[in-house]
C-alpha cells in the first residue's frame, strides 16, 4: 500500500464532496423553478483491496446524480390539474351569464316588467297618444334587451371559439417541445448511461404544462413520452408529435371543432364530447351545457312573446277600427346544411307554434329514404318518408329546389338566434290594437233564454278573408231539434253548451240554455270605438298567461332560467373549491417529495463543505507520509 | 413531513390569496346591501327573488291603475250630482209650473228657466275629462255624444263599456254610458224636457189646453223623479267602487309591505353579521400575512452567516 493510494482515496472523497457541493449548490439556484425536483448525489464506496491482513478501502465514488421523482404522484397532480384548470375555464365564461342574469336592474326581465305596466296604463287610457307611445317604446325597449342578451351570448360564443384556437396553438407547441425533448433526452441517457435530470424535469414540466389546457394520457417508452387525448388520439410519439387545428364544425359553422393531424396532411375532426379535462375541456362543456341551453331559453322567450303579442293584436282593433297588424317580426330558426354534405338540397324551417317549440336544437338526417330528425336535448327520434313536417311547433319543408342525398344532414335551431331577431314591427302609435274585438257575436234583443256567446277569435289567416256586410250570418236555435241553423255553408249542427262553433276563421262558443228561436249575429266589428280598451285587457292579461310550452308564465321562465344559471354556477364553485384543495393536496405531496428546501440544503453545503475540508485533510497526511519516506531513503 | 421552501411561500400565498377574495366579496355585499349578488350566491332565493319582484310589480301596476280609475269616477261622482241637482232644481220648476195662479207669460218665463236647465243638462252630458275624452260616450269618446235637436237629443255614443283590471281578479267598470245615465228604461230627460219647455210655451185656451198642461206636469214630474232615482243608483254603484278602490289601496299597500319584507328576507343582506365577518376576516388575514413574514424570515442561512 502506498502513499498514493492515500492520495488517490482523498481525492476521490474530494472529488464526492465537490460533486456534492455543485448539486447542493445547483438545487439552491433552482429552488424555485417550476417542474425542478431536486437532485441527490448518490455515492457508493470505491470497494477494497485483499492485502492478506483485510480489505482495505479504496475511497469513494459517485454512481450517479439523481432527481428525486415519483411518477405515480405526477400523473395524480397533471390529472387533478386537468380537473382544477377544466372547472376554472368553465366558470370563468359562466360567471359572466352569472353576472348578465344576477343584475336585476336591467335586463329581459326588468324590460318585460316595465313592458306590461305600459300595457296597464294603456288598458286605462286607450286612446290616448302618450300611454300608445309609451307601449310602443318600451316594446322597443323589450326587444332591445332581447338583442343585448343575445349579443353578450353570442359574444361569449366568440370568446370560446377565440380561445379554443389559441388553446390549441399552446398544446400545438408543447407537442412539439414534448417530442424533441424525447429526442434530446434518448441522446443524453444513450451516450452516458445515466439520467439527465434537468431534461426531464423540463418534459415533465411541459406534460403538467399541457394538462392544463387538456387532459391527456402518457405512456413511457424506451424513455420517450407518448402522449395521446381524447379516445386515445396519439398527440405526441416519440420524435414526432401531432398538430391539433380548431376548424369550423361541420354541422355548425359558428362553432370552432378541434381536429387532429393524422399523418401528412389528412386530419380527423375529434367528437367534443371525448375531449375533457383542461381548459379547452371547459370550454366545449361550457358551450355544450350552460351557454346553448341558455341563448335557446332567451330565445324560446323571444319567440313567444313575438307570437303572443302578434296573435293577440290581430283579435282587435287599432285606432283607426282596422284588424291589430303583427307588433313584433317573429325570428325565424337558423338552419345549417353540414358542410360535408353531397346534395344540393336546402332546408327550410318556420315556427307555426311558438308555445310548442322547445329549447332544443335538431338534427335532420336523410338516409336516401326517409328523413330522421333527432331532437338533440333528449335524444327523441322521428322518422318521415317526406317532407314538409311539423314538428314541435315547427314546420320543416324542403328549399328551393337541389338533390337531397343519402347522408346529407342539416342542423335546425328554432331558438339560438330568435332573441336577436326579435324587433318591433310597429312604428305607428295608431296601429296598436286596444280596442274591441274584429269580429263581434250579438244577441238577438228578442232573445229569451238564457244562452250567451264568447267574444269570438279569428285565425291568422282572417285577415285574407274577412267577414263583410255579405257574409255575416245569423244563427238561430230551433228548441225541437237542439239545432242551430244558419252556417254560411252545410245544415245545421246540434248545440252543445260550451262547445266551440268554428266558421271559416272565427271560433266562438254559445253557452247557457237558449230558447227556442233565439238568435246571435255574427259581423265583422264596425264600430270605430277609440276608447275601447277590450283587447289592451287581453294583451296586459298575457303576464300571467302560461304562454311558455302552455305551462309557465314568461316570469316563471325567466326564474327558472336564474335558478338553473345560479344552481350550475353554485355547483362550479363547490367542485372548484374541492377540485382546487385536492389539487393543493396532491402538489403538496409532490413538492414534500421532490421540493427543494432551503435548510436542508444548507445543511449539505455544511456536510459536503466538511466533507471537502476532511478530504483535503486526508490528502494533506499522505503528501506528508510521502516527505516521510523521501526523508528517510534520503 | 418534509416541506419544501416553495410549499411554504406557495400555501401562505394561497391562504391570503383566499382571504382576500372573502374579503372583497363581504366588501362587495356590504356596498350593495345585498346578500344575492348573482344568483349562484343562492339559486333558490335568486329564482323566487324573480317571482316576488313580478308579484310586486303587478301590485304597483294596480295601485297605479286604482289612481286612475279612481280619478275618472270621481270625475264621473261628481258630474252625476250636478246632474241629480240639477234634476231635483227641475223638479222645483216643474212644481212651480203646476201653479194654478200662474199666467201663460209666467208660464213661458218659465219655458225659459226649463230650456236653461236642458242646456245645463246637455252641457253635463257632454263633460270631457282632462285629456278631453267625453266620459258618457261609451267608446266613441272623442265625440260629444249629445246633440240637441227639435225633439230633445241624439246620442252618437255607443254602449261600449270599459272594464280597467284594479286587482288580481278584479277588473272594475269605468265608465257609464249616455244612455244608461240620461234615458234609462227608455225615459229620455231631453225629450223630457224639450216637451215640457213646448208645453209651457204653449198657451192655456181652453179646457183641453188645460188638461194637456195638467196632464204633461204630472207627465214631466213623473219622469224627473225615475230619472233622479236612476241617476241616484249609478251614483251610488260609483261610490261603492270608489269605496272598493279605498278598501284595495289599503290592501295593496300590506301586499306591497309583505312583497318588500319578502323580497329584503330573501336579497337583503344581514348587515351586523357582515360587518362581523368583515371584521373577523380582516383579523385572520392580518394574522395570515404576519405568519407569513415571519415563517418565510426562518432561514439556515441567516444563521450561518459570518
Amino acid at each position: 500500500m502506498a502513499s498514493s493510494d492515500i492520495l488517490s482515496i482523498g481525492q476521490s472523497a474530494l472529488s464526492a464532496a465537490q460533486a456534492g457541493i455543485s448539486t447542493t449548490g445547483h438545487n439552491i439556484a433552482n429552488a424555485s423553478t417550476a417542474g425542478y425536483s431536486r437532485q441527490i448525489v448518490v455515492q457508493t464506496s470505491a470497494g477494497g483491496i485483499n492485502y492478506g491482513y483485510g480489505f482495505v478501502g479504496q475511497g469513494t465514488q459517485v454512481a450517479s446524480v439523481q432527481r428525486v421523482y415519483n411518477n405515480l404522484l405526477a400523473t395524480q397532480v397533471n390529472a387533478a390539474q386537468s380537473s382544477s384548470s377544466q372547472i376554472n375555464s368553465y366558470s370563468a365564461l359562466m360567471t359572466q351569464i352569472d353576472n348578465m342574469i344576477g343584475t336585476s336592474s336591467s335586463g329581459v326581465s326588468t324590460s318585460l316588467q316595465s313592458f306590461f305596466t305600459s300595457i296597464q296604463g294603456l288598458t286605462t287610457n286607450p286612446n290616448n297618444a302618450a300611454t300608445r307611445q309609451a307601449m310602443l317604446s318600451s316594446a322597443q325597449s323589450l326587444a332591445n334587451s332581447f338583442q343585448n342578451t343575445s349579443s353578450t351570448l353570442s359574444g361569449l360564443n366568440n370568446s370560446v371559439n377565440s380561445q379554443i384556437s389559441s388553446t390549441v396553438t399552446e398544446i400545438n407547441s408543447y407537442a412539439s417541445q414534448i417530442a424533441k425533448l424525447n429526442q434530446a433526452i434518448t441522446v443524453a441517457q444513450s451516450a452516458s448511461g445515466q439520467p439527465a435530470n434537468d431534461l426531464l424535469d423540463q418534459r415533465d414540466q411541459l406534460v403538467a404544462t399541457l394538462s392544463k389546457d387538456v387532459q391527456v394520457s402518457v405512456v413511457s417508452q424506451d424513455g420517450s413520452y407518448n402522449v395521446t387525448i381524447g379516445n386515445g388520439q396519439a398527440l405526441v410519439v416519440g420524435n414526432t408529435s401531432y398538430n391539433l387545428s380548431a376548424v369550423n364544425s361541420a354541422s355548425n359553422p359558428t362553432q370552432l371543432d378541434i381536429a387532429i393531424q393524422t399523418g401528412g396532411s389528412t386530419t380527423n375532426t375529434l367528437n367534443s364530447q371525448t375531449l375533457t379535462g383542461g381548459t379547452l375541456g371547459g370550454l366545449l362543456q361550457f358551450r355544450n351545457q350552460s351557454l346553448g341551453p341558455t341563448q335557446n331559453t332567451f330565445g324560446q322567450m323571444a319567440l313567444v312573446v313575438a307570437q303572443a303579442f302578434n296573435n293577440q293584436q290581430a283579435q282587435g282593433l287599432d285606432l283607426n277600427g282596422n284588424q291589430g297588424t303583427a307588433l313584433f317580426s317573429v325570428p325565424t330558426p337558423t338552419v345549417f346544411a353540414n358542410t360535408d354534405n353531397t346534395g344540393t338540397q336546402g332546408i327550410a324551417a318556420t315556427v307555426s307554434n311558438a308555445d310548442a317549440v322547445t329549447t332544443s336544437d335538431y338534427t335532420l338526417k336523410y338516409d336516401g329514404t326517409n328523413y330522421t330528425l333527432t331532437r338533440q336535448s333528449d335524444g327523441t327520434t322521428s322518422t318521415y318518408s317526406s317532407l314538409p313536417q311539423t314538428v314541435d311547433g315547427l314546420s320543416i319543408s324542403l328549399s328551393g329546389s337541389g338533390t337531397m342525398m343519402a347522408g346529407d344532414s342539416f342542423l335546425i335551431q328554432p331558438t339560438v338566434n330568435a332573441a336577436a331577431g326579435l324587433s318591433v314591427a310597429l312604428t305607428d302609435i295608431n296601429k296598436i290594437a286596444a280596442g274591441g274585438s274584429v269580429v263581434t257575436s250579438t244577441a238577438a234583443s228578442s232573445n229569451t233564454g238564457t244562452a250567451t256567446s264568447s267574444t269570438p277569435t279569428v285565425s291568422s289567416t282572417y285577415s285574407s278573408n274577412p267577414l263583410t256586410t255579405a257574409t255575416a250570418f245569423t244563427l238561430t236555435y230551433n228548441q225541437a231539434s237542439n239545432q242551430l241553423s244558419g252556417f254560411p255553408s252545410g245544415g245545421p249542427q246540434t248545440y252543445v253548451s260550451g262547445s266551440t262553433i268554428t266558421v271559416g276563421n272565427v271560433s266562438f262558443t254559445l253557452s247557457g240554455t237558449p230558447a227556442n228561436g233565439d238568435q246571435f249575429t255574427i259581423a265583422q266589428n264596425t264600430s270605430n270605438a277609440t276608447g275601447s280598451n277590450t283587447n289592451a285587457l287581453a294583451l296586459a292579461a298575457l303576464q300571467t298567461s302560461k304562454l311558455v310550452s302552455g305551462t309557465t308564465t314568461l316570469s316563471d321562465t325567466y326564474a327558472q332560467l336564474v335558478s338553473t344559471v345560479g344552481n350550475q354556477m353554485n355547483q362550479l364553485n363547490i367542485t372548484g373549491a374541492a377540485e382546487t384543495a385536492t389539487l393543493t393536496q396532491l402538489t403538496n405531496t409532490q413538492q414534500s417529495n421532490s421540493g427543494v428546501n432551503m435548510d436542508e440544503e444548507a445543511a449539505n453545503l455544511i456536510r459536503y463543505q466538511q466533507a471537502y475540508q476532511a478530504a483535503g485533510r486526508v490528502m494533506q497526511v499522505a503528501t506528508q507520509l510521502f516527505t516521510t519516506l523521501l526523508g528517510i531513503s534520503g | 413531513m418534509r416541506i419544501s421552501t416553495n410549499m411554504v411561500y406557495q400555501s401562505g400565498i394561497n391562504q391570503i390569496n383566499d382571504l382576500t377574495s372573502e374579503q372583497n366579496k363581504l366588501q362587495l355585499q356590504i356596498g350593495s346591501m345585498k346578500k344575492i349578488l348573482t344568483p349562484s350566491d343562492d339559486p333558490v332565493a335568486a329564482a323566487s327573488a324573480v317571482q316576488v319582484e313580478q308579484a310586486q310589480s303587478l301590485n304597483t301596476q294596480y295601485t297605479s291603475n286604482r289612481s286612475t280609475v279612481n280619478s275618472q269616477l270621481t270625475n264621473v261622482s261628481s258630474t252625476l250630482s250636478s246632474v241629480s241637482n240639477l234634476i231635483v232644481s227641475i223638479q222645483s220648476t216643474i212644481v212651480t209650473a203646476g201653479n194654478g195662479s200662474y199666467s201663460n207669460s209666467d208660464r213661458a218665463t218659465l219655458a225659459t228657466t226649463i230650456n236653461n236647465q236642458l242646456a245645463q243638462m246637455l252641457g253635463y252630458a257632454n263633460t270631457a275629462d282632462a285629456s278631453g275624452n267625453y266620459i258618457f260616450a261609451g267608446n266613441q269618446n272623442t265625440t260629444a255624444p249629445y246633440q240637441q235637436t227639435s225633439t230633445g237629443a241624439t246620442y252618437s255614443g255607443d254602449s261600449g263599456q270599459n272594464t280597467v283590471q284594479v286587482a288580481t281578479q278584479r277588473y272594475m267598470q269605468v265608465n257609464y254610458t249616455g244612455s244608461q245615465v240620461f234615458s234609462a228604461n227608455g225615459n229620455d230627460v231631453f225629450t223630457t224636457l224639450t216637451n215640457l219647455a213646448k208645453l209651457l210655451n204653449t198657451p192655456v185656451t181652453d179646457q183641453a189646453s188645460q188638461t194637456a198642461l195638467t196632464n204633461g206636469i204630472a207627465a214631466a214630474n213623473a219622469s224627473m223623479s225615475s230619472a233622479l232615482n236612476n241617476v241616484s243608483s249609478i251614483q251610488a254603484s260609483v261610490g261603492a267602487n270608489l269605496n272598493e278602490i279605498a278598501t284595495l289601496n289599503t290592501n295593496g299597500t300590506s301586499t306591497s309591505t309583505q312583497n318588500a319584507a319578502t323580497l329584503s328576507g330573501l336579497q337583503d343582506l344581514d348587515y351586523a353579521q357582515a360587518v362581523s365577518d368583515l371584521s373577523k376576516n380582516t383579523t385572520i388575514l392580518n394574522a395570515a400575512m404576519k405568519s407569513y413574514t415571519t415563517v418565510t424570515s426562518l432561514s439556515l442561512f441567516d444563521i450561518l452567516k459570518g
